[in-house]
Parts: C-alpha cells; sequence; structure tokens
C-alpha cells in the first residue's frame, strides 16, 4: 500500500485474564487501513469484531502488539491525548445508538464539539446544519425517548459527524433496526464515504454493504481468516 | 467552557430531582445549625467585648476566687468583705476603689411594677470615675446628689421599661419614694441601660447589703503601672487573707485588668464557638456523606453515560469536573438553604429577647459568616463528590460502554 495507513495494526493481541483462566479474544492481529477505505469487519457472535473495532478506535488497548493512529502508538498515548483523538479524528456510531437521554436531539449531536472547545454559536449552528442534512429538522428538540430507533441512529451519526473526523467507526449501526430502516442508515455512511471522504470501518452483517466495501475482513475466533482489498474501489476515493 | 460543563451538571441534578432535593437537606440541616449558633454565639461575644471595651484600660476589676473557678465563686456567693476593700484601697497606687453593687428588686412606677435591676453608684467619692472610665454619661437631666432620693436611669427606662416615664417623676422601691432626675446616655448593653442607678448608701440601707461587695473596680492612679498594681492588690489581699487563715481558711483573689477580662472573655467564647461548631460540623459531615452516597450510586448509574463521554472525547479531567461540580452544587443550594432559616433563627432569637430583656442576646450576621458558611457547603459539596468523581474518571471507555443500567 502506498499511502500511509491511517489506523495500523502489528500483531495485536487482547487478553482477558479471568483467575486462572487467560481468554485472548484477539490473537495476533495485524491490519491496515488507508485513508478513504470502507472496511467492512465480517465474522460471528463472540469471534472479537467489536473487540477488533475498540482498538480501531482507540477506546481499548492490546495487551500486546501495537495499534498506530497516524503511525502513532496508542499505548504510548496519554489519556488526555487518546480522549482528543477519539474526539477530533474519530466519530462513533453504535448499535445501541448510546445517546444521552437528558439531552434533546441538538445537545446530543453537539455535545462532542464542547470538548473541543467550540462556542454555542458554532456548536448549534453545526449541530443544526448536520441534523437538518439527515432530515431530523423537525426533531431538534427532541429527547432520545421520544424518537424511533432510526431517528436515534441518524442522531448518533450526526454526533459522530460533528467534530468533522477523517474516520467513522460504527458498531453494527443497523443491527437494532428493521430492514428498511437500516438500509437507509446504510446509505447515509456509503453517502459519507463516497461524498465526504470518510474513512469507514463498519461491523456488520448486511450483505450490500460488503458489496460496496473497498477492504472485507473476515474474523473468527479472534484471528484474521481473510483480509481482501479491492483496489479498485479504493482508487475510486482517491482525491 | 465551565459554563458548558455547569450546564450539564445542572442537567444531570435535575434528571434525578427527589434524590438531589434529600442530599442537599441533609446539607441544609447541618448549614442551618452551624449558622444559627454561630451567629449567636458570635453576637454574644461582641456585646461582651463591647461592654468591655468601654472599660477604661486604668480599670481593674477585683473578685474573690480564683479565676479559672470563677462559676464556683460566683454561685457560691463568695464576696468581698469590707477588710478586702479596705486592703484595695490602701494599695500603692490604687486612686479609687469602687464596690460594684447591683441587685434585682421590684419597683413600681405610677401603677405598674416591674423588677428592674438596682445598681448603687458610689456618687460622692468616684462620680468621675463612672462618667471617665465606665461610659455613664447624662443625655438628659443631671446626676443624682449623694444622700439624696434620686435616680438615674439607664437610656431603655423611659423607653421600654416605663415607656413614657419623665425626669421628675417618681418611683417606688421598696415602700420609698424616688425621684427621677436623669437618663444617661446609652452604654451599648441592654442590662446596663435596663438599670436604676442611686446613691451607693442608699442602695445598702434598700437592699440590706451593707457590708462587702461582690466585685470592686478599683482606678489605678496615673503614673503607675496597671499590671503592676493588679498584681500588687493581688498580693496585698492573698497575704491578708493568710493573716487570717487559721479563722477563715485561704482565700484567693481574682484582680484582672481590662484587657485580662477582655482575653479571657474572647477565649471562653471562642471556646464556645468552637464547640459550637465542631457539633455543627458533625451534622454537615453526615450531610457530606449523603452527598457522596448520591454521588457515587449516580457513578454506578451513570457508567454508561460516562463512556459515552469519554468515546466522544471528554477528558478525565472533564468528567472529574462534571462530577465535582454536581457535588458543589448540592453543597452550595444545602448551604444557602440552612443559612437562610438559620440566620433568620438568630435574628428571631434576637428579637424574642428584646422584649424579654433577660434573654437579651445579639445575632451576629455578617458578610462573613455568610461567605464563609457558603464556601464551608461547596468545599463540603466538592470533597464528598471528590472520590467518586474519580472513580467516575478513572473507568475505562471501552468497559463503561459495556455497562448495562
Amino acid at each position: 500500500m502506498a499511502v500511509q495507513p491511517v489506523i495500523k495494526l502489528e500483531k495485536v493481541w487482547k487478553t482477558y485474564q479471568f483467575d486462572h483462566l487467560a481468554l485472548s479474544v484477539l490473537k495476533n492481529i495485524s491490519l491496515e487501513i488507508a485513508p478513504g477505505a470502507f472496511v467492512v469487519i465480517l465474522g460471528p457472535s463472540g469471534s472479537g469484531k467489536s473487540t477488533l473495532l475498540n482498538m480501531l478506535g482507540c477506546l481499548d488497548l492490546p495487551t500486546k502488539g501495537v495499534v498506530y493512529l497516524d503511525g502513532r502508538d496508542i499505548a504510548k498515548m496519554s489519556e488526555d491525548e487518546l480522549a482528543q483523538a477519539r474526539g477530533r479524528k474519530i466519530g462513533f456510531v453504535f448499535q445501541q445508538f448510546n445517546l444521552l437521554q437528558n439531552l434533546n436531539a441538538l445537545e446530543n449531536v453537539a455535545l462532542p464539539m464542547i470538548f473541543q472547545g467550540k462556542s454555542e454559536l458554532v456548536r448549534t449552528k453545526r449541530a443544526e446544519s448536520l441534523l437538518t442534512s439527515l432530515g431530523l429538522q423537525e426533531r431538534i428538540a427532541h429527547r432520545p425517548s421520544e424518537l424511533s430507533g432510526g431517528e436515534q441512529q441518524r442522531i448518533a451519526i450526526a454526533r459522530a459527524l460533528v467534530n468533522d473526523p477523517e474516520i467513522i467507526v460504527a458498531d453494527e449501526p443497523t443491527g437494532n433496526l428493521d430492514s428498511t430502516t437500516g438500509k437507509k442508515i446504510m446509505e447515509i455512511l456509503i453517502d459519507l464515504h463516497k461524498n465526504e471522504k470518510k474513512t469507514i470501518v463498519v461491523v456488520t452483517h448486511d450483505p450490500t454493504i460488503a458489496d460496496y466495501s473497498s477492504q472485507i475482513v473476515h474474523i473468527k475466533d479472534g484471528e484474521i481468516v481473510e483480509n481482501h482489498i479491492n483496489h479498485e474501489k479504493m482508487v475510486l476515493w482517491k482525491k | 467552557m465551565l459554563k458548558e460543563y455547569f450546564k450539564i451538571a445542572v442537567k444531570n441534578l435535575k434528571t434525578r430531582q427527589l434524590r438531589s432535593w434529600l442530599t442537599i437537606l441533609g446539607i441544609v440541616i447541618g448549614v442551618f445549625l452551624i449558622m444559627s449558633l454561630l451567629s449567636l454565639s458570635q453576637g454574644l461575644k461582641n456585646t461582651v467585648l463591647q461592654q468591655l471595651k468601654a472599660v477604661g484600660t486604668d480599670i481593674v476589676m477585683i473578685m474573690p476566687g480564683s479565676i479559672s473557678d470563677i462559676m464556683t465563686t460566683m454561685m457560691g456567693g463568695v464576696e468581698l468583705s469590707d477588710e478586702d476593700l479596705e486592703v484595695v484601697k490602701n494599695t500603692r497606687g490604687v486612686e479609687v476603689v469602687i464596690p460594684n453593687l447591683y441587685k434585682g428588686e421590684i419597683v413600681k412606677y405610677q401603677n405598674e411594677s416591674k423588677t428592674a435591676i438596682l445598681y448603687g453608684i458610689d456618687i460622692r467619692n468616684a462620680l468621675d470615675v463612672y462618667v471617665n472610665d465606665m461610659g455613664m454619661k447624662i443625655a438628659t437631666g443631671r446626676w443624682a446628689l449623694p444622700g439624696k432620693r434620686e435616680l438615674v436611669v439607664g437610656s431603655l427606662v423611659p423607653t421600654d421599661i416605663f415607656p413614657g416615664m419623665k425626669i421628675g417623676t417618681t418611683i417606688n422601691i421598696k415602700g420609698r419614694q424616688f425621684e427621677i432626675v436623669g437618663v444617661l446616655k446609652s452604654m451599648g448593653s441592654k442590662q446596663d441601660d435596663s438599670m436604676l442607678g442611686l446613691d451607693i448608701d442608699l442602695y445598702r440601707d434598700i437592699t440590706g447589703a451593707r457590708k462587702g461587695a461582690p466585685q470592686a473596680i478599683a482606678k489605678i492612679a496615673p503614673g503607675f503601672s496597671v499590671d503592676q498594681v493588679a498584681k500588687d492588690i493581688k498580693n496585698n489581699l492573698e497575704e491578708q487573707a493568710k493573716r487570717r487563715a487559721g479563722q477563715q481558711g485561704e482565700s484567693s483573689y481574682s484582680v484582672l485588668t481590662s484587657d485580662a477580662m477582655s482575653g479571657i472573655v474572647g477565649n471562653i467564647m471562642g471556646i464556645i464557638q468552637v464547640v459550637v461548631f465542631a457539633f455543627g460540623s458533625i451534622a454537615v459531615l453526615v450531610g457530606g456523606i449523603g452527598i457522596m452516597n448520591t454521588m457515587y450510586t449516580s457513578v454506578r448509574e451513570r457508567t454508561r453515560e460516562i463512556g459515552i463521554l469519554k468515546a466522544v472525547g471528554a477528558k478525565n479531567s472533564t468528567i472529574v469536573l462534571i462530577f465535582l461540580m454536581e457535588s458543589g452544587i448540592i453543597g452550595l443550594v444545602g448551604g444557602l438553604g440552612g443559612m437562610i432559616p438559620g440566620l433568620g433563627l438568630a435574628k428571631l432569637i434576637q428579637a424574642i429577647g428584646q422584649v424579654h430583656p433577660m434573654f437579651y442576646i445579639e445575632a451576629s450576621v455578617s458578610p462573613g459568616i455568610i461567605l464563609f458558611g457558603l464556601f464551608f457547603s461547596f468545599g463540603v459539596g466538592c470533597l464528598s463528590g471528590f472520590f467518586p468523581a474519580r472513580t467516575a474518571a478513572k473507568l475505562k471507555p471501552v468497559e463503561a460502554l459495556k455497562h448495562y443500567e
């Protein structure tokens, strides 16, 4: 790969220690994600997909091996640097939406900008524009409990985009949605890749999205069994 | 950004309103106790010290008994004898000795009878000491003449005790008529301003207190060291007591300069305040534990929320700050909530005291006490929230996100 990867995993292990039992969820994983890639991670339940995604999103640190974000070893970054990296460089979309129940849609979307020191005016403008672009202009003042699953996930996507991150990490974003709504969410992610030039890493079971992707990673029992890169689709994205 | 974190903190507290208010109530009770008792004890201290300040610096007070055992002396009715007063008078450097004589008696003015404090004044020998050193100055009328049935009254007598009392009218004390000839200027204390002053000989005659005095006041002549003369008085009194030891047993005396009196009163009141504060603090501490409990519960309930905040870029310090703000707000609101009724109660007690002079007590509500109360309660809030906040900040984002409520 000619371009420097935005995220690189080098012989990464993640092992959990339970009293006398050590359980390795990730085993010797090496993986590179190029800027602008659309990566789909596939695998059965309990295969380590989410753990891998957490590692890629700097939410977790490896037990062994190295994770590089823009060439920097994340284990050597301070907690504050990691928090800043998550806030600025990476946007998360979760299966459970993970919106704050006591904040309305606008406040939820604007929340990550507070931690980047953005003024209220800038925050509100940006959050409103994102919510409008995702068709939620009527839902701005609603709390998550007053919204459908699809709407909540769109708010979560808006929140992931609010700091204009380079990478969007999505963990089964359609897992809690019906197929029609799920399809719409996937279309949004594809649109973000095509038009917003975002690097997308998504854990999914959706075969249609796998068709669109530029890189498919199959994982089983904590090991990568297939890492297929479609170079033609990679070119499609390049600036 | 502090403003934004503050907004988040307030929102979080509002989300769990009942629990927040119950926690606040714990602090309210503690601060209420501290504020009411502190303002009353500070007021008491101010009043006593103010009265002592009115006494000149060349004045010493002589009392029987040791100062460390003052209550026993006062309760036991030990008095200075005429011989004691004579010893004081003959000590080198003493200009004049005034027996301090006072007693409550029922007095009748027109058709109204009330208990008032009679004060025996040595008008013949020491009028200038009363005027110049003890702050007893005539506002209207004149001083009573020695040996005459005349009275000077405190400034509150014609206004509060016998409203409408006028100079030239008479008052009946134990069947004898006394003419009111003068009203004194306020001396700054309710007791002093409520007294009826009469010539010392007439006082002894009426009350039957013919000998000695509970205490005496001595004025030190110019050019003498007040401390040295005070020591001499004490030595002379004790030597005389030793000479009489065979018959009456050994006695001790306390001779206090005005500085020493202020110091003693200041110390006693200081101890009272420390005790009051310590007891009040226990109540606030319990409130603080309540805050800590609430905050730990909150951290547990909001583990997932903390994970979300970290996932979207919140630093550990931000999480700590939000939680500290929440606990600080609980403390501050509790402080405000306790202070208002606390100081209100103190003022109410003061108001009651003005109607019943026996309970006279002043409540000191100074900006200092208010600021102290607010900082104290805010501090307790922050301190109580510190450990829960640290626990919250230490949560690993990935583990926090896995947490289900």
